[in-house]
């Protein structure tokens, strides 16, 4: 299977879902972490990256559209496998690396 | 290993809890052994254990790999010198005796005698210093004790397997990991372990491999050669080898797991241990559920409050006085880890049955149960549109909430993806770990256990390895 790279595909979800979960969380920080959360991504397995890459695509056709936060939020809420998880991967990755680096970050209104 | 092809009496393939003891024993019992290990040797100490860059060095993919599944189920698989004794909380619990007679009769394994495994368990503590903790738990671990107790529920301290120093500083402790203990053994015994080296396939011909195709971290290639070849690459690793190289049979159709839902718990005063994990755990519902507490560090408590952020998010703040807790199945559920030609990774599914969903539910309203009798402030339940926990009145909301779907499962305990025994089309291997239809190829971890045993499986993996190892060399030496 060849090398997918899903990094660019996911890091308009990943920046919009911080600014609404963390907005404390400044821009160069904001932009370190969705860096990180790229990597972890580029970085799983053959099969699951490929859903992932997959579900991100239609996430970021999706989020330019007009409500396109909305529909991107609902979908994520369907309970199938990659749609649903997507965005748990993206938090988890995401918070794990904001409160390893800043633990006394302070917390924001939010919640895809 | 130099670059041109090696050889080795026996390879051994992978190097945690089953890989260091086979290495050990084959090796101390004069046998030419080479061990491989894809992932690279990383001293304890060199990352703080649970961080994200020991996630980058010493697990799978980062920590981050997943079965398949409604829902799908969180796993992580160590990648490195020593396995998953690397990264783990260092517990350890004996195989319980009903599990394995039932095991014995179930599977037809033969000469399976538990007194044997118990004795095996013996050494093994002794090798690994198993013991309890010295001076008082954690706050973490207490919340636990506590809880229990007032319940009236059974509950205990979980030995680790941890050299403490004399003066009883449990945080001086070190692990007894196989890096520390059976991989320096088999080294002395004049094992040779080569890490960065991973075996894409085993080459046979007929029944019998002849040889191990190997790409190292640098992009080398490279065959070895062997008399026989021990896979134990873990219960995921090992069967997507054996399928990789062309191997049939029951491989990969079985994979079990103990499941685990997770919530976090805020109390009035600081609970939260950053460098150490919770070492009591309730056993009242065991082997069926049973409780515990993991790794709390601010960056996974923060992970356990994702699920429902927007109504989480403020305790985030108070991560000191939060610590996260388990809830882990036996599950009856199944899963499966299938090799396709050309893809490095394996697929890995599990499926949970509605027994499986249903434990997982009143397994998380107890646990909550055991948080609030322990004086928690809050609790807050790791799945979507959880529910605050302050009362007992809000377990029933809790309860009602709950759907396997939504909530974050993972697990840690993977299993019997290779069974051993004689039963025919229920196991993958001999009652000595051969795998069948080879002359030569033995699997020897945690994949050979039937079942998922219930308890933490490390210690039943080490005796079964150590036993399947003896009788190997005992063979090789009767055979002259």
């Amino acid at each position: 299977m060849p090398a997918v790279r899903s990094s660019h595909l996911v890091a308009p979800f990943a920046d919009r879902l911080l600014a609404a979960d963390v907005p404390a969380l400044g821009v160069v920080q904001r932009a370190e972490v969705v860096a990180f959360v790229g990597r972890r991504v580029d970085g799983l397995p053959g099969f699951i990256r490929l859903g992932v890459t997959g579900v991100a695509a239609v996430f970021r056709v999706l989020l330019p559209l007009p409500g396109g936060w909305r529909i991107v939020s609902a979908l994520s809420r369907r309970p199938l496998p990659l749609l649903g998880e997507y965005p748990r991967l993206v938090r988890s990755l995401a918070y794990a690396y904001i409160w390893e680096r800043w633990p006394q970050t302070p917390t924001g209104r939010g919640g895809a | 290993m130099s670059r041109s092809d090696a050889h080795a009496q026996v390879l051994v393939i992978g190097s945690g809890a089953g890989g260091a003891t086979t290495a050990a024993v084959l090796a101390e019992a004069g046998l030419d052994v080479l061990v491989v290990e894809e992932g690279g040797w990383v001293e304890q100490g060199s990352v703080v254990p649970f961080s994200l860059e020991q996630m980058d060095r010493q697990y799978r993919a980062g920590g981050v790999t997943v079965a398949l599944g409604l829902p799908s189920i969180a796993y992580t698989e160590g990648r490195c010198a020593g396995g998953g004794t690397e990264i783990n909380s260092g517990l350890y619990r004996r195989p319980p005796a009903d599990v394995l007679a039932r095991w014995a009769v179930d599977y037809r394994i033969r000469d399976f005698d538990p007194d044997e495994l118990f004795a095996i368990a013996d050494e093994v503590e002794r090798d690994l210093s198993v013991g309890l903790r010295p001076g008082a738990a954690t706050p973490a671990s207490e919340v636990l004790r506590r809880g229990a107790d007032r319940l009236g529920w059974q509950n205990d301290e979980i030995p680790r397997w941890m050299a403490y120093p004399p003066d009883g500083n449990a945080s001086q402790a070190h692990r007894q990991s196989m890096t520390r203990t059976y991989l320096p053994r088999a080294e002395r015994a004049g094992a040779r372990i080569e890490v960065g080296c991973r075996v894409d396939r085993l080459e046979l011909d007929g029944p019998r491999a002849r040889a191990a195709h190997v790409t190292h971290a640098d992009g080398r290639r490279n065959t070895v050669r062997f008399g026989d070849a021990f896979v134990c690459g873990g219960a995921i690793q090992s069967p997507a080898l054996l399928q990789r190289s062309g191997i049939r049979g029951h491989i990969g159709k079985t994979l079990a797991v103990h499941p685990t839902v997770k919530l976090a718990a805020r109390f009035a005063d600081v609970v939260n241990t950053v460098d150490d994990v919770p070492v009591h755990q309730v056993t009242e519902f065991a082997p069926d559920l049973s409780f515990g507490g993991s790794a709390s560090q601010p960056g996974l408590v923060a992970l356990a409050l994702s699920d429902h952020w927007a109504a989480f998010h403020t305790a985030m703040t108070d991560w000191q006085r939060i610590s996260v807790y388990y809830a882990a199945i036996t599950s009856e559920g199944r899963g499966a880890v299938r090799s396709v030609r050309g893809v490095r990774d394996p697929i890995v599914t599990y499926r949970l049955t509605r027994r499986d969903r249903e434990l997982l539910r009143s397994g998380l309203a107890r646990l909550a149960l055991v948080m609030l009798e322990a004086g928690a402030e809050e609790v807050y339940p790791s799945f979507r549109d959880a529910p605050v926990v302050r009362n007992r009145a809000d377990l029933a909301r809790l309860q009602d909430r709950f759907v396997a779907g939504r909530a974050s499962v993972m697990t840690v305990h993977l299993c019997s993806t290779v069974p051993l025994g004689e039963a025919e089309g229920i196991t993958g291997a001999s009652s000595y770990g051969k795998v069948h239809g080879t002359d030569n190829v033995w699997v020897n971890d945690a994949s050979l256990l039937p079942t998922a045993p219930g308890v933490n499986p490390q210690a039943t993996v080490m005796a079964i390895a150590i036993r399947n190892a003896r009788r190997f060399a005992a063979s090789r030496s009767a055979r002259g």
